[in-house]
């Protein structure tokens, strides 16, 4: 089997690792430890790999590691500031927004994602943000609810959006 | 996983990636978003080519024409500010109705196009506005309409040439102009069943100037409907001109059947949403019917 490097820092840590050229990013970020990096559908449908490149929300199953060198990349362990949950994460705890868990890194990073963007977001704002990511437990109201009140809390002043 | 793939590519110019398919004969796959090669699952492939970063990721408006790179994602087109000036924003809105974010920030143009899916939501809108696309393979650049280019990559396989850049020339500014994209699909982030692109201009009598009609996922590629078009040119826009283009659109869609809907299904669908779309833009054009 063919090998090659790959350079990425991840959750803010520089990693070289060695990938096989045809390796999908999902599977690399797994094989090195990032269990939150959930494998679903590999199809692009189900979000429940996301994981955020360069700030930004990507299916991880669709992306070859490869194409990531020198990237940037943010999964569900690199959001706490050790013991400190972030906002998003108390407000899906406290919205009762998680019941088997699966989907719920993907829908945090999402939801990272758009708030970073769009500190307040209408509802439909979050919805359509969280389109990518399916649950098949509590359905969406409580993640809807859990992310605009996660923006609430965040005291973001509105000047500081990117 | 892809374990046959012996090399990944990372070319950064467009003669590398041209060097690169010629070398590898035929046993390569270029590669931008991913969203159709990873999903398509033909995992025979042997090397890839990355076209992320060969320089084709631009949106640049010059006077009469604006032209985007072929990698520029269909993000990118749902931001940028002057795809939201073309058109009415014609381009974004269609961008912003293809998939998930997360599909959106990987999924490009170039790739929405060069994969000749029948049902390419960017297809639709792109050929109402007469765009045309610029290939390059080992013999030069060429230029050529965006229906033209659906064709030949029916005939021959779209991938030995590598797709450059969208040139869309800059629509008539002046009157009332309207524009619309309507998909219809069986959720939000589903492929199309059928999707539409019209645009339509109104001189001051509420009478059709022109009219321009795609449509997509109803025949083996997205093509224009020019019969309807002419069949508008000159009318009053009312009802009966609406019912008389969707019983023109019904015969000219080729609709298949498969898990998703029926023909039959597909073809009512086509004048719902070709309809939809012809009012949308005269709404936009300023006649609510």
């Amino acid at each position: 089997m063919k090998t090659m490097s790959l350079c990425v820092t991840v959750n803010g840590e520089s990693k070289q690792w060695t990938i096989a050229p045809g390796d999908l990013l999902l599977d690399v970020l797994r094989r090195e430890g990032y269990f939150g990096v959930k494998r679903g559908c590999e199809k692009g449908e189900c979000g429940a790999c996301t994981v955020l490149v360069h700030g930004k929300p990507v299916n991880s199953c669709l992306i070859f590691a490869a194409q990531v060198e020198g990237g940037e990349i943010l999964t569900i362990e690199g959001l706490a500031q050790g013991d400190t949950l972030d906002p998003l994460q108390e407000a899906f705890l406290d919205h009762g927004a998680v019941q088997c868990g699966f989907c719920t890194p993907g829908m945090i990073l999402a939801a990272k994602a758009l708030l970073d963007r769009q500190p307040h977001p209408t509802e439909e704002q979050v919805r359509e943000a969280l389109a990518g990511n399916y649950c098949r437990c509590t359905g969406y109201r409580k993640p809807v609810e859990a992310v605009l009140a996660a923006a609430a809390r965040r005291k973001v002043p509105t000047e500081v959006a990117r | 996983m892809f374990d046959r793939v012996e090399a990944f590519y990372r070319p950064e110019s467009v003669p590398e990636v041209l060097r690169l398919l010629q070398r590898s004969k035929g046993q390569a796959r270029m590669v931008a978003g991913g969203t159709d090669l990873v999903v398509e699952g033909d995992r025979s492939v042997r090397f890839l080519i990355d076209l992320t970063r060969a320089g084709l990721t631009y949106i640049r408006s010059r006077d009469t024409t604006c032209v985007i790179g072929a990698t520029t994602t269909l993000a990118d087109l749902e931001e940028s500010t002057a795809i939201h000036a073309l058109a009415g924003g014609l381009l974004s809105r269609a961008a912003a109705a293809c998939g998930s974010v997360q599909n959106r920030n990987l999924a490009t143009l170039g790739g929405n196009l060069a994969h000749g899916s029948p049902a390419a939501d960017m297809a639709t809108p792109l050929l109402a506005l007469d765009a045309s696309v610029v290939v390059a393979d080992g013999e030069g650049r060429h230029k050529m309409p965006l229906a033209e280019y659906f064709g030949r990559a029916w005939q021959n396989g779209a991938s030995h040439a590598l797709l450059i850049e969208v040139r869309v020339p800059m629509p008539p500014q002046n009157g009332r102009c309207g524009w619309s994209f309507q998909k219809f699909g069986r959720t939000e982030v589903d492929l199309s069943l059928v999707n539409a692109a019209a645009g339509l201009q109104l001189d001051a009598r509420g009478r059709v100037k022109w009219a321009r009609l795609a449509l997509g996922a109803v025949a083996a590629a997205p093509f224009r409907a020019l019969p309807v078009e002419s069949l508008m040119a000159g009318r009053e826009f009312d009802h009966s001109l609406l019912a008389e283009a969707g019983e023109e659109v019904m015969r000219e869609v080729q609709p298949i059947a498969d898990l998703r809907a029926s023909e039959e299904f597909r073809r009512e669908l086509s004048r719902v949403v070709a309809g939809r779309a012809l009012e949308e833009c005269a709404a936009r054009a300023g006649c609510s019917l």
